[in-house]
């Protein structure tokens, strides 16, 4: 690498493009792919709980008529496509070994193999980082962030990109609070002081809750946003 | 760390759009990097260092910051 003092005597080519702009002529063909279907990018870190609220969501949102499908990543393995066949939807593993991200082509190729001919709603499970998957428009609708109380209320400032990029942000795992210091109010504080405009739903999904029950684990509200951006794309 | 696959996406960017004929060396590339775009610069710089590619071997990187999240390649110093 050259030191900056050393004179440089080359031509100059003003260049003023994204610098990603491959990347982002690949999410705008998956985004024709995607059609009528909405989409969201789910980004979090490691663990706090993406697949578990797709198994709490998808029996519901099945229940009300409509169509999910998956695309799951992962660094190795395709256990988190497994959890998902057992709720008999649509869904696909990228499975990226090493990659710390989905970028628009492994999803370009995933739609390729996943049957989504009838689906109104796909769900992109990204790999388990909170920053590196921040910088890859893979051509979805929306990105959703994951934190669950655990990581603590600190990480909107430490690691803002998902935050600012995201649209939603949904606080997992309260049921944990009794446990933590972590506050909730703090997180959204933190949160906003990020991106104003985030849409903040509260929720946790144990597993052994009867699927349907939704009254007190804060999954409701989300469901309905979603099932709000569903009808408005299709009818768009 | 996703730099690695940013840098390789800037030479992508930059030859698709055949900035690259003829250059035999990239001297200085600079770069606007949005406050939340999610890039470490030292991790790019990292990655360019150690891209399989002659023409980026000596190459410096020149950082601009705004409070964006987009990463755009303004200009290029080529020979
Ligand atoms: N107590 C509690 N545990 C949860 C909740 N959600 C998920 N878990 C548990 O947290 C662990 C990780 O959940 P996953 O759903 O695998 O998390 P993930 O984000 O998909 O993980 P990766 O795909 O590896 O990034 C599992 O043991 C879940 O049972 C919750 O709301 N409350
Ligand atoms: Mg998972």
């Amino acid at each position: 690498m050259l030191n900056s003092s050393r004179r440089r005597v080359g031509r100059s080519l003003s260049i003023q493009r994204n610098a990603l702009e491959t990347n982002e002529a690949i999410a705008n063909k998956n985004k024709r792919l995607f059609g009528k279907a909405f989409v969201i990018n789910f980004l979090s870190s490691p663990g706090s709980g993406k697949t578990s609220l797709l198994e709490s969501i998808v029996p519901i949102l099945k229940s009300d008529g409509f169509k999910p499908a998956v695309i799951e990543g992962d660094v190795e393995t395709d256990l988190d496509k497994k959890r998902i066949d057992e709720l008999d939807i649509p869904a696909y593993q990228i499975v990226t070994n090493g990659t710390c991200h989905l970028d628009a082509k492994m999803v370009n190729g995933a739609l390729n193999n996943l049957n989504r001919k009838d689906a109104d709603i796909i769900f992109i499970e990204n790999v388990g980082n909170l920053v590196c998957p921040t910088s890859f428009n893979l051509g979805e609708d929306i990105k959703a962030v994951v934190l669950s109380v655990t990581e603590g209320d600190d990480k909107p400032l430490k690691y803002p990109a998902a935050f600012y990029k995201s649209k939603v942000m949904i606080i997992n795992k309260i049921d944990l609070l009794p446990f933590l210091d972590s506050s909730i109010t703090k997180i959204k504080e933190n949160a906003l002081s990020v991106n104003k405009d985030l849409a903040i739903f509260e929720t946790f999904c144990k597993k052994n809750e009867k699927a349907g029950n939704i009254e007190n684990n804060g999954l409701s509200d989300f469901i309905s946003f979603m099932e709000n951006n569903i009808n408005s794309k299709v009818s768009k | 760390m996703h730099e690695f696959s940013i840098a390789l996406e800037i030479v992508d960017t930059l030859q698709k759009n055949e900035y690259l004929e003829g250059v035999k060396s990239v001297d200085e590339i600079k770069l606007n990097i949005g406050k939340y775009s999610g890039v470490d610069k030292n991790y790019l710089i990292f990655a360019f260092q150690n891209l399989d590619d002659e023409r980026f071997k000596d190459v410096l990187l020149n950082f601009i910051s705004n409070d964006g999240d987009e990463i755009t390649i303004q200009e290029i110093l080529v020979d």
